[in-house]
């Protein structure tokens, strides 16, 4: 692990947001996210990847606040993807039983690909 | 009371010396034995003999009739006591002849209300006798009324044609026995003697402290005729079967190699192996090893019924506290470096008057506690030392003793404490991070012994509610095993009260949160929530396997 304060990066690749947490997920973290998708779903984004390739590590209450960024998204009609998320945090998932809540991909292309925003 | 002893299958290793007492009426008969001084360490099993004896007795025998009595604080104004000792005998008797223990037992029953069952049982003369203790009593004689309730066994194996068997408990506090204030009617225990000297009567006399007991027994009044049967603790292995006969039944299991130092550190005393089963189950254990014996042992010392028990024996011997305080220095003294010193050089050491330092000296004699006392003691004292006159907490005190048992050899310790602040779970995370290098775990495993650390600290944390801001963590390492215990202060909370749903539930209820204890149960070989004095401590256990480990 390498817990690092939490920030998020994002972009937007066609109608898809990418957002990229950094570092530790938990309470606060988890909340920035959130609100990160938060701004691209009033923009009328319904399409979001979430890319954990620069998160160390999720806590229980960065799942939970995960499964609000879906159920927020579900009610809008939108698709949230996962993609590079390391053996631990998939095994964490899997542990809980979610894995078949979410959509996960190895890379964001097979993600933008499977939302149909393939080329960037 | 009698009758009320442990069920007579848990009751261990004393069959030699409960088939020699069942026998004791007959052997007295034959004048082939004497009245029985039962002697033997506190908490060694001295009255629960004897209620196996006074139960035995009463379904299995006809003809020997057993009368229990134990000195209660409470009656010992003589005419109190009289009165007491006569009418438990007479419900004693007509139990017996009924074989119906509720007469035993039921003793706010007045006499007049058994005169006609006596006389069904024709028992008529037994209606003599309590005519004539009424009559010492209608005339306020003191002394004719003691005389004829202490003697009323002995007139009753004449009478009834069956030898009685007088079990005398807590004989100690005859001493005490006084006509108005304590000490104004001295040498009341020698009564006992015309009742001790009938053959169809014999005494089994016991008590603690023993040496109190063998003063009382120095008088020669009660000394002839009385053998000595001194109680032994039980055997290392039938003292291991006693303590997991007990575990077993709380459903608690206990590896026997961790279980021996700590039985061997009660040296067979059935009451501390009691005792100790009682904290393990108090401290919500399900199985122990070698740390959790010591945790319990611990906090049987500092908060359990063997903290209770020496509390009570030190606050009746020990009322003043300037004398208590003498004493408890003496003892740490003796402790540290034995009794080589002579009374003048103590004094001088321990800071107290010749004069105090000799009282101090006499209190411990008299009340066993004196020279080559137990272990268990020793710590109780060292205990008691700690809070009264270091004013230590009984967290700190708990750790003191418990490092005396802590697993040795091959393991590690690492303690740490975290503040309840934003992220201060990830330091802890740092810290297991580095002791999983230190034993070359794999990273994989590591990184999912952080989480479930994470997990427990932010547990901890919601939890809470004290103001105290802290959370104690103990790392334990060794080659085959990785145990980190968390403690906080504040609320407690059980492994019950942190039930979680299935997932597909949880989600249909629109429930988000309540994922740690999931997790940790997943990561862990097992979980383990204890309530700890004022902290819950939760104990999270990897068994390490060879393929977790690099190479």
């Amino acid at each position: 692990m390498n817990a690092t304060g939490f920030r998020v990066k994002s972009r937007l690749v066609n109608d898809v947001a990418v957002l990229y947490p950094q570092g530790y997920l938990n309470n606060l973290a988890g909340e920035g996210l959130v609100s990160e998708c938060g701004k691209y779903t009033r923009a009328g984004v319904k399409k979001i990847i979430v890319n954990f390739r620069e998160t160390d590590l999720i806590n229980s209450i960065g799942i939970s606040l995960l499964l609000h960024v879906m159920e927020q998204l579900q009610a809008a009609g939108g698709t949230l993807c996962f993609t590079e998320m390391d053996k631990v945090q998939l095994g964490i998932f899997d542990m809980l039983g979610l894995t078949k809540y979410f959509r996960f991909f190895q890379n964001e292309n097979g993600a933008l690909e499977f939302l149909g925003s393939g080329n960037e | 009371m009698p009758l009320q002893g442990l069920p007579a299958k848990d009751y261990f290793n004393r069959e030699d010396e409960l088939s020699y007492l069942r026998r004791l009426a007959g052997l007295r008969r034959d004048i082939l034995a004497d009245n029985v001084l039962l002697t033997g360490s506190r908490g060694i099993g001295k009255t629960e003999l004897l209620k196996q004896l006074h139960r035995s007795l009463f379904w299995d025998s006809q003809d020997v009739v057993p009368f229990y009595y134990s000195f209660k604080t409470a009656a010992l104004k003589s005419a109190t006591f009289a009165r007491d000792y006569f009418t438990r005998f007479i419900r004693q008797y007509v139990a017996f002849v009924k074989k119906e223990p509720l007469y035993v037992n039921n003793i706010s029953m007045p006499l007049p209300r058994l005169m006609p069952l006596i006389s069904s049982l024709g028992l008529d003369w037994l209606i003599d006798c309590i005519d004539d203790f009424q009559e010492n009593a209608d005339h306020g004689d003191l002394y004719g009324q003691i005389l004829s309730a202490i003697s009323t066994p002995a007139a009753a194996a004449v009478r009834g044609g069956r030898p009685v068997l007088v079990m005398l408990d807590d004989f100690t506090a005859s001493e005490d026995l006084h006509e108005t204030k304590r000490g104004d009617a001295p040498g009341l225990t020698s009564l006992f003697e015309v009742s001790m000297n009938n053959s169809l009567c014999p005494h089994i006399i016991t008590g603690s402290p023993s040496a109190k007991l063998e003063a009382i027994f120095s008088d020669p009044s009660l000394h002839k005729a009385t053998e000595r049967m001194r109680l032994s603790p039980l055997p290392e292995d039938t003292a291991y079967e006693l303590f997991s006969s007990l575990l077993a039944k709380m459903k608690i299991s206990c590896d026997r190699e961790a279980a021996s130092g700590i039985i061997r550190r009660v040296k067979g005393n059935p009451l501390y192996i009691r005792n100790l089963a009682k904290a393990a189950w108090k401290m919500k254990k399900i199985s122990l090893g070698k740390g959790d014996l010591a945790e319990c042992y611990s906090f049987d010392i500092i908060d359990g019924e063997t903290a209770f028990y020496w509390s009570s024996v030190f606050g009746e011997s020990l009322r003043d506290k300037g004398l208590r305080r003498t004493i408890l220095g003496l003892m740490m003294h003796r402790m540290a470096r034995g009794e080589a010193d002579d009374q003048e050089r103590l004094s001088k050491i321990l800071g107290v008057r010749e004069t105090q330092l000799a009282t101090a000296l006499d209190v411990l004699e008299l009340n066993d506690i004196g020279r080559g006392f137990d272990p268990v003691v020793e710590d109780f004292v060292q205990s008691l030392y700690f809070r009264e006159v270091e004013a230590k907490t009984d967290a700190e005190i708990r750790k003191l003793i418990e490092a005396k048992y802590e697993m040795t050899g091959d393991s590690s310790v690492f303690e740490m404490v975290i503040p309840m602040s934003e992220q201060a779970e990830l330091v802890a995370a740092r810290a297991i991070d580095q002791i999983g290098k230190n034993i070359n775990l794999e990273p994989e495993l590591m990184e999912y012994l952080q989480l479930a650390l994470v997990e427990s600290c932010i547990n901890a944390m919601e939890h809470s509610g004290s103001y105290e801001k802290k959370i104690y963590l103990k790392f334990t390492t060794s080659p085959q095993r990785l145990e980190i215990a968390i403690e906080s202060p504040g609320r407690h909370f059980t492994l019950d009260s942190l039930k979680e749903s299935p997932t597909e539930k949880k989600l249909a209820a629109g429930q988000k949160r309540g994922w740690g204890f999931t997790l940790l149960r997943k990561i862990m070989d097992d979980v383990r929530v204890e309530r700890i004095g004022d902290r819950t401590r939760v104990t999270l256990i990897k068994n390490i396997k060879r393929s977790e480990v690099l190479n």
